[in-house]
């Protein structure tokens, strides 16, 4: 995944993009009323601006993930005060998911928008990341996905490189993995000896 | 005879050991980044939808407790 791109361009790309996406959606957006939460913009000011927006795409599987995600939200957003989360109703979802069909089957999908790699560089390179809950198959899996993508925005809100966080996080799992494969070929060795 | 062929038994077996190490943590890591993905220029589009959405005001804040 090369994503620096950055160029002169990317402001009129990004013009552009907002252009290209500018069609209604379609379906209404099932949410409460605002709250406080609305007047935190990006363009509001370094000081006080959240870092991150945080959608929801979620069409309703009937999932362990699901249901983690349901039992799980209002801690979440006790966690996350500080970042407005945006949950897109089931109607938007299932819209999102009809153009984007490489997504289905992945939601509940957590995306969250780095609004300083955005305001800095538009839609192009790095500007997020996602947290795709619904490949994770069993409820413990899903709350410990969910537990990480709390703790990585918690910890990591005021990283001056996201990008450069994520991926160190990844190689570090990565790395973990191999490691994880070693011992549990270690310990099958350790039983085949009793 | 047997020296040799037990030789070529270990070589065979030590280089699948290691080839099915090499694909599994291959395995682990395509996973790990079907789960957790950045957003790059392949997002876009969807990425500007939402902000639209955002900017708009189609989309707000969730101001509820609980999404249930």
């Amino acid at each position: 995944m090369a994503k620096s791109s950055r160029g002169p361009g990317s402001g009129r790309r990004r013009a552009d993009l907002r252009e290209e996406a500018s069609a209604p959606a379609g379906g209404d957006v099932n949410l409460a009323s605002p709250s406080g939460q609305a007047a935190h913009s990006a363009g509001a000011g370094p000081a006080n601006a959240p870092r991150f927006r945080i959608f929801i795409v979620d069409c309703g599987w009937n999932s362990p993930a699901r249901r983690v995600l349901l039992d799980n939200f209002s801690l979440i957003r006790e966690l996350q005060q500080d970042d407005p989360i945006y949950v897109l109703s089931r109607e938007k979802s299932i819209d999102l998911a009809r153009r984007y069909g490489s997504r289905i089957g992945r939601d509940p999908i957590l995306a969250v928008h780095d609004m300083a790699a955005l305001e800095r560089d538009g839609t192009t390179g790095f500007h997020g990341f996602r947290l795709s809950l619904g490949l994770l198959r069993t409820p413990q899996q899903a709350l410990l996905g969910l537990q990480s993508f709390v703790r990585f925005l918690v910890t990591h809100r005021r990283s001056p490189d996201l990008e450069a966080d994520i991926r160190a996080n990844l190689r570090r799992e990565g790395l973990m993995g191999a490691i994880d494969i070693m011992m549990q070929h270690e310990s099958r060795d350790l039983v085949s000896d009793v | 005879m047997f020296d040799r062929v037990g030789e070529v038994m270990s070589l065979i077996l030590g280089a699948l050991a290691v080839g099915y190490l090499v694909y599994e943590v291959e395995r682990r890591r395509r996973k790990l980044h079907e789960l957790w993905d950045v957003l790059d220029d392949d997002d876009a589009v969807i990425t500007a939808a939402l902000q639209d959405m955002v900017e708009s005001g189609e989309l707000q804040p969730f101001a509820g407790a609980s999404l249930a």
